[in-house]
């Protein structure tokens, strides 16, 4: 082997890691920035659509709970926009440059793909209806983002990598806060009722959100070291956590 | 967005025949901005003619040292360290970017650790400084560096690191592997490869006691090490890295052509090139961008914010001319290059090629 040259795709195939902008060849560059608008509107959007939800809070701590999560997500999405601003973004401008509290209507049946000018995940573009509704979207949306996390603390570009590596305790928080909330909105069987018709609702909405199985982009991503392990094979932990989280409070899943 | 500011030239000392080590001094309004972290780099400008080319260049110094300095090492065919190693001289202005980088971890004065760092060639510039920095930094902790070089006459800061292990004595363990040179044990010979590193964590390196680990050097050195401390069970958030210079790529950029002047022609016709493959389509010449034609044309063009802002659509305009409304993400020297935000660009010229490749 010579171990002075390579070039930097199978450099990057081989599992290795860039670590500055002027590293990164075209084709990365786009694909690195793109996973990133993904992730900063989409954690844009969901801050902007759970601030709504302090204020349905029915208690102090729920609260504090929901008021902590619009702001962690919102520094998250700074966090990640201040990698984006160092290949040149105007984070400035970024932050502000879309609606991030629009929402479609409830019944808008967009599947998975993108709406408008942003990146945020489909999902985001639902609206939020009151506190049970807006607890049992962030319980089944909460631990999918830490399993997608998990595959995005691998990427490649190591300084987005100890981003997301600081990020994946707090959003972990977020999703035990929503549980802790959801355990104490099924204590009424009214309350078991709402929050079933809400999983049952927001469920194939997040499943969505894990992309196209089978999906064509995997592979080349993958020889970027930007991704790892497929879409379905995250779809299906995800559906088995939420399986398991929900059974014990009485709680099921409708697939689909 | 980062700018730049002039650096004065005050000290070249030419470190082995192909690399120098250049001190800098910032102006005095500047030398905030100019404040650094132990293993950070500066970025350089200089124009070539009318082409201005960008380098990056690790920070030799610790913190301190009360001096600025990097080094430079002459790549073959690299138009800028060629011309640093043969044009700077004291007293020269030289322009650079505030410091940037994160290949450091946070200093902790009380801390007993164990460092274990791997530099090949001028890999060294960045891991020196952070040496220099934590054996003063963290009078408890102790460095290993392991150090791969082509041969002794061309290994950086021979000098320097002999008189550091001095210094600290105790605190800082060097071993040297020679690529052409034999030496008495032949575990210090030839290139670093997965059998070299299975011996080194066996017999000489006690892994588990390791808090941190620093790699700078070519990509396939970095890979072999960086697989071997997993597989000896180093988690990935104690693996640091930063990737050579030599792998920026550092010729001097051609210049794009630029045809005649647009006519009233209603429709331009473009040919896209993405991922290696060119195609060729005509789209009308308002109303559609660049971005929007190519995805019109089932072309998996890269875009993100479209209101050029995030700069994920850049593009390079290889032939005829287009009028990009807004630019929010690309600096000067970028769009001097040819490059444009494709979501903000309108075809003036009958005819253009843009590619996404470059």
């Amino acid at each position: 082997m010579n171990n002075d040259t390579m070039s930097i795709e199978d450099y990057l195939a081989q599992g290795g890691v860039l670590t500055a902008p002027g590293n990164a060849p075209a084709r990365y560059r786009a694909e690195l920035l793109r996973l990133m608008a993904s992730f900063v509107d989409s954690e844009l959007a969901g801050s902007a659509g759970f601030a709504d939800t302090i204020n349905d809070a029915p208690g102090i701590k729920e609260r504090i709970a929901a008021a902590r999560i619009v702001l962690e997500k919102a520094d998250h999405a700074g966090r990640v926009l201040s990698v984006m601003a160092s290949f040149g973004a105007d984070a400035g401008r970024y932050a502000v440059h879309h609606p991030w509290a629009a929402r479609l209507p409830r019944e808008a049946d967009i599947g998975a793909v993108r709406q408008g000018a942003d990146r945020r995940l489909a999902v985001f573009h639902y609206p939020l209806r009151g506190w049970v509704d807006a607890v049992t979207m962030n319980v089944l949306m909460g631990r999918a983002v830490v399993i997608q996390l998990k595959e995005l603390e691998r990427v490649s570009y190591q300084p987005l990598a100890e981003v997301f590596r600081t990020i994946t305790p707090r959003e972990t928080r977020h999703a035990e806060l929503g549980l802790e909330g959801l355990k104490r909105i099924v204590e009424t069987a009214q309350g078991r009722e709402q929050a079933q018709a809400a999983a049952d609702y927001w469920h194939p909405r997040v499943a969505a959100s894990f992309g196209v199985v089978g999906s064509a982009r995997h592979d080349m991503l993958a020889r970027l070291g930007l991704r790892h392990v497929p879409n379905e094979a995250l779809l299906a932990e995800w559906r088995a956590a939420i399986a398991a989280e929900l059974a014990p409070l009485g709680l099921t899943v409708k697939e689909g | 967005m980062s700018r730049f500011h002039p650096l004065e030239i005050t000290d070249v000392r030419r470190e082995t025949r192909d690399a120098i080590v250049v001190t800098l001094k910032p102006r005095e309004e500047d030398r905030e901005a100019f404040r650094f972290t132990q293993g950070q780099y500066l970025t350089f400008r200089h124009r070539f003619d009318d082409a201005e080319l960008r380098r990056s260049y690790s920070i030799c110094a610790g913190l301190d040292d009360g001096a600025l300095r990097v080094g430079i090492k002459r790549v073959d065919g690299g138009a800028f360290s060629t011309w640093a190693n043969e044009n700077l001289r004291p007293g020269d202005l030289i322009e650079a970017m505030p410091p940037m980088g994160n290949f450091h971890l946070p200093l902790e004065p009380e801390a007993a650790r164990e460092y274990l760092g791997f530099a090949g060639g001028s890999g060294i510039t960045p891991i020196l400084s952070i040496i220099r920095t934590t054996l003063a930094r963290e009078p408890k902790s102790r460095f290993t560096l392991v150090y791969a070089n082509r041969q002794v006459g061309s290994i950086m800061f021979r000098e320097e690191l002999e008189d550091l292990k001095n210094e600290h004595l105790g605190r800082l363990s060097i071993i040297h592997i020679l690529d052409s040179e034999g030496q008495e044990i032949d575990l210090f010979s030839g290139q670093i490869d997965r059998a070299k590193c299975d011996a080194l964590f066996c017999h000489w390196i006690d892994l588990p006691s390791v808090d941190a680990a620093f790699i700078c050097g070519p990509e396939p050195m970095m890979l072999v090490i960086a697989e071997a401390l997993r597989a000896h069970g180093v988690a990935d958030e104690r693996i640091k890295f930063e990737l050579f210079a030599s792998s920026q790529p550092g010729r001097l950029p051609q210049k794009p052509r630029r045809n005649g002047a647009a006519d009233a022609a209603a429709t331009c016709e473009a040919s896209v090139t993405l991922d290696g493959v060119t195609r060729t389509f005509s789209f009308p010449k308002q109303g559609q961008s660049v971005l929007e034609a190519a995805l019109a044309h089932s072309l998996d063009a890269p875009f993100a914010c479209t209101a050029g802002v995030c700069s994920t659509c850049r593009a390079k305009v290889l032939e005829g001319e287009v009028e990009m409304l807004v630019n929010h993400a690309l600096e000067d020297y970028e769009v001097e290059q040819g490059y444009v935000l494709t979501c903000q660009c309108y075809p003036v010229s009958d005819r253009i090629a843009v590619s996404y490749d470059q």
